[in-house]
């Protein structure tokens, strides 16, 4: 079981971060970002005209007194919207120096961490060719340590089939939300059309790319011999500078790709290499919100 | 050309191995990479056709021809490749000079010293220039004289300078030494040249499996003829004073029969003689008597010319032998003149009690049975002191008493074990603080001890007493303990220095023996088997004191050697010829490690800086760049 060194001074800075979205979501009071769909909040959204079957609490009645119409006064609700982390542990991620997969699991747990802290309601969700068992968190900081040791304990094996995997989720959570997604997005298939599938349900998507630097720069020159991490397909070629530059341009174009399926419908792509410390990481690109 | 440090089977084969090694290195290099990628769908193949078609073929010989040649010259450097001879190279020689006391043996003008001094000079002298030389003095013990060095003036001056020693050559030891001395400061091993006569003692004479291989002997004349005196003893008779006993042993050192006459005198004056003919090697001793109580000189002499002079005669220094002078008060002085005069070390005198004087001119003052009215200011003996005016206090006097004990830890009593013995009358001590027990009756004690003097309760001359041998052997302890110094017994020996061996008798206490020098100053000894060894490394005066035996010893005889050294075959003898003629090898290894180095410089920058990655921030680690790096053949891509 490989330990998550996360130290206490990087936890007291990610209590001062919270996790935010752009959409909004139906659901029960009690979140913090604002939604634009109506419920039993405190502050005044719009009226309506009423229809069959609106609660007639809701009537202002001193308008139907003035112009004898039913309208309905509608206020403006601050729900509680689930934020889900799926991360990719297939062995795709286990490539590179320092390892992906790792450094996946160290950012799952500092956003986990960022979501206990604001009280949300926290889906760690590893996945690879399938949805692998998850953990549900809540309550506050100190529900940490569960997280923590679920992700010790999370073994990289598998291929990536990103289709299967939103699709099985979409019917597993059907209520619309936060979806984080941290992988390397390298999946034989193609993961853009999974990925559209799943902001097209309606759920908020932020794309979280990890990449080694030898996976977009490989520094090999000269005659070698590739091997596959998940598939064990092995190739042999001569690789040498233009090689490397097709190679570059082809994974700067693919991740093009999945920066543009993440923002077409309002979600948001962070591109990281797993060379910057996640410290760095998390208050860089992440914070940014992938712009 | 020769390798110092390898021949030249180890050298190719290592070079061969390093060889190996890098070509499999190349090859291994040469080979495809094979590495594990997150993805295949960005991998696209080079357009240009790969270069190495054939990867078990070298595709660069210059650069392997170049590294390989550059290899093999600095493996000849670490070898120490050198120019010339093997038997040319610079050396480092143990020069062991033999200054032992035979070397003063002369043979014609010259000594045997002188000799070995001329046949060294010229050895030196024959030496290459490159080579250092050690100069040791070879007596007793191995002297460093030089370290190692190449000023052959330095070494010619010190080889001058060398002197005739008086001990005999520990030729095992100086061999032994110098071997060391080869090891722990030699670079290239010299020769151990011995020059001299190594006459020595048969235990200090190495065998021929003993020799190491590298050594040369520059041998000398040694055919000399010799007689010597081995050793003298002088001392007293037993039963007279002033008679001394002289035993002189002679020894003949040469081939043939000698006929030598030995002269002794005492301050010039002959007091024996004797004549001894010795045949080769054997060794005789005569005895000789003569009669003095004065201190002075006596020399025994060879009358003979020989080889050496300086064992043809010893000297020996007889010291004034002191009589204790005791005076006896006493009205009846037949009682105890016998028991002083059993004693050879002193004179007595006899006055009436009426005529004591405190202030008396003797060692010793005894005091028969009366108390002075002032104590003596000599050390003294007190017999049966009446009950008034005793200096101790004392009990009523008792007849008939039995002697229960003797204190033995007391010197007094030393010996003394008689507990039969019934005293007719005596006096009863109360000994206080200060006053010794050294005989006790059933009634107390009858005979005590003070810090200067004896108190004897009863008459050891009267009644029956003065037929017990306890009598006069408690007066004579009593004597020697009052007057230790005079009462020592002394013997004198001339002996020849170095290291000198005296037996001891059985039971004595190492604890009571000293070896005193030149000065009094304490002499190391050691007691092995039964036997007090001590070293002397120059001529002078030792004393042994054992209890209250001295011994005198008169170190100046030389240590003559009996054994002439048997020199195996294979010792190398003579001076080498033609070695002045010849060059000496010279290192090279500077030139080969330069060489070597400079062609590996050459063939980085012909082909290996092309070999470098490109270093990419953060995507490869500097123990890839290293490994890469230091890759013998890689091709650029």
């Amino acid at each position: 079981m490989a330990e998550l060194s996360i130290d206490q001074s990087f936890l007291e800075r990610l209590e001062r971060l919270t996790l935010h979205w752009q959409k909004s979501f139906p659901g029960l009071v009690g979140g913090h970002n604002a939604s634009r769909y109506s419920g039993s909040g405190q502050e005044f959204l719009d009226h309506r005209q009423f229809h069959q079957g609106d609660d007639l609490r809701a009537v202002n009645w001193r308008v139907y007194m003035r112009l004898e119409r039913l309208i309905l006064k509608l206020f403006q609700v601050e729900p509680r919207v689930p934020v889900r982390i799926l991360f990719d542990v297939s062995d795709s991620m286990t490539t590179g120096e320092p390892s992906k997969f790792d450094y996946a699991r160290k950012l799952a747990g500092a956003m986990t961490y960022v979501g206990l802290v604001r009280l949300e309601s926290v889906l760690l969700q590893p996945f690879s060719d399938q949805l692998l068992d998850p953990l549900q968190c809540g309550g506050g900081r100190h529900r940490f340590r569960p997280c923590i040791d679920f992700l010790e304990g999370i073994k990289s094996a598998g291929k990536t089939d990103f289709m299967g995997c939103v699709k099985r989720f979409i019917a597993e959570y059907p209520q619309r939300g936060l979806v984080i997604v941290i992988s390397d997005f390298l999946d034989d298939q193609g993961c853009e059309k999974p990925l559209q599938y799943l902001a097209d349900f309606g759920h908020e998507v932020f794309l979280v790319h990890l990449w080694a630097d030898e996976d977009r720069v490989p520094p090999y020159k000269g005659e070698i011999e590739i091997e596959d991490a998940e598939t064990g397909e092995v190739q042999k070629l001569n690789f040498d500078a233009e090689a490397q530059e097709a190679y570059t341009a082809n994974f700067d174009a693919y991740a093009r790709g999945v920066r543009e399926v993440a923002q077409r419908k309002g979600g948001k792509y962070a591109g990281v290499t797993t060379s910057t410390p996640v410290e760095q990481a998390v208050f860089g690109p992440l914070l940014g919100g992938g712009r | 050309m020769f390798f110092l440090n390898l021949g030249l089977g180890e050298f190719l084969a290592i070079w061969g191995a390093v060889s190996g090694a890098v070509l499999a290195l190349y090859l291994l290099d040469r080979s495809r990479r094979k590495i594990r990628v997150a993805t295949m769908r960005f991998w696209t193949p080079s357009e240009k056709p790969p270069e190495a078609k054939h990867r078990k073929r070298i595709q660069q010989p210059w650069s392997m021809l170049l590294q390989l040649i550059a290899i093999g010259l600095l493996l000849a450097a670490l070898a120490q490749l050198r120019l010339g001879s093997p038997d040319r190279m610079s050396r480092d020689h143990v020069l062991v000079l033999d200054s032992s006391a035979w070397m003063g043996a002369r043979v014609g003008q010259m000594t045997l010293l002188d000799q070995a001094k001329r046949e060294a000079i010229l050895w030196v002298r024959s030496l290459p220039a490159g080579d250092r030389v050690m100069l040791v003095r070879a007596d007793a013990l191995p002297s460093p004289t030089t370290m190692f060095a190449n000023n052959r003036q330095a070494t010619e001056q010190a080889l001058l300078e060398t002197r005739v020693g008086g001990s005999a050559v520990n030729l095992k030891a100086t061999i032994d030494f110098a071997r060391q001395m080869q090891r722990q400061h030699g670079s290239g091993l010299g020769e151990i040249v011995l020059a001299g006569a190594f006459r020595g003692h048969a235990n200090d004479l190495p065998s021929e499996k003993e020799l190491p291989a590298n050594v040369r002997l520059l041998p000398v004349k040694a055919d000399t003829r010799n007689v010597g005196i081995r050793k003298v003893t002088l001392r007293r008779s037993p039963a007279d004073a002033q008679l001394w006993e002289v035993f002189v042993a002679v020894k003949n050192y040469s081939a043939q029969v000698e006929a030598v006459p030995l002269a002794v005198t005492f301050g010039s004056a002959p007091v024996g003689s004797a004549r001894f003919t010795l045949a080769p090697g054997a060794e005789e001793s005569a005895r000789i008597e003569f009669r003095t109580k004065a201190a002075g000189y006596l020399e025994a002499r060879l009358v003979t010319r020989d080889g050496i002079i300086e064992d043809n005669a010893a000297t020996l220094e007889l010291p004034e032998q002191k009589l204790v002078r005791v005076m006896v008060y006493t009205r009846d002085p037949a009682l105890i003149r016998p028991l002083l005069a059993a004693n050879r070390w002193l004179t007595a005198s006899y006055a009436l009690p009426e005529t004591y004087k405190t202030d008396v001119d003797a060692e010793i003052v005894v005091l028969d049975r009366f108390n002075p009215p002032v104590k003596p200011t000599r050390r003294s003996i007190w017999i049966a002191p009446p009950v008034q005016g005793s200096p101790i206090a004392m009990l009523s006097p008792a007849k008939n008493v039995k002697l229960t004990g003797w204190r033995n830890d007391h010197s007094m009593a030393a010996g003394l074990r008689s507990l039969d013995l019934k005293v007719e009358e005596t006096s009863v001590f109360a000994p206080s603080a200060g006053v010794s027990v050294v005989a006790e009756s059933e009634v107390g004690a009858v005979v005590v001890a003070s810090k200067d003097a004896a108190y004897l309760g009863f008459h050891p001359g009267s009644g029956a007493m003065r037929l017990e041998l306890t009598a006069p052997l408690l007066m004579a302890n009593t004597l020697e303990w009052l007057a230790p110094e005079v009462m020592r017994r002394r013997e004198v020996t001339g002996e020849s220095v170095g290291n000198v061996q005296i037996p001891l008798e059985r039971g004595t206490d190492p604890g009571s023996i000293r070896v005193l020098g030149a000065g009094d100053v304490a002499v190391p000894f050691s007691v092995v088997d039964g036997t007090l060894q001590f070293y002397a490394g120059e001529r002078g005066m030792a004393r042994v004191q054992i209890g209250s035996k001295e011994q005198v010893y008169s170190l100046s005889l030389p240590d003559v050697a009996e054994t002439v050294w048997d020199v195996p075959a294979k010792v190398r003898r003579g001076i080498p010829r033609g070695l002045t003629d010849s060059i000496a090898s010279r290192d090279i290894w500077q030139w080969l490690a330069m060489a070597g180095g400079l062609l590996l410089l050459v063939e980085w920058l012909w082909f290996g800086r092309t070999r470098l990655p490109a270093v990419q921030q953060g995507s490869t680690s500097m123990v890839e760049i290293f490994r890469r790096f230091t890759a013998p053949f890689r091709k650029a891509s």
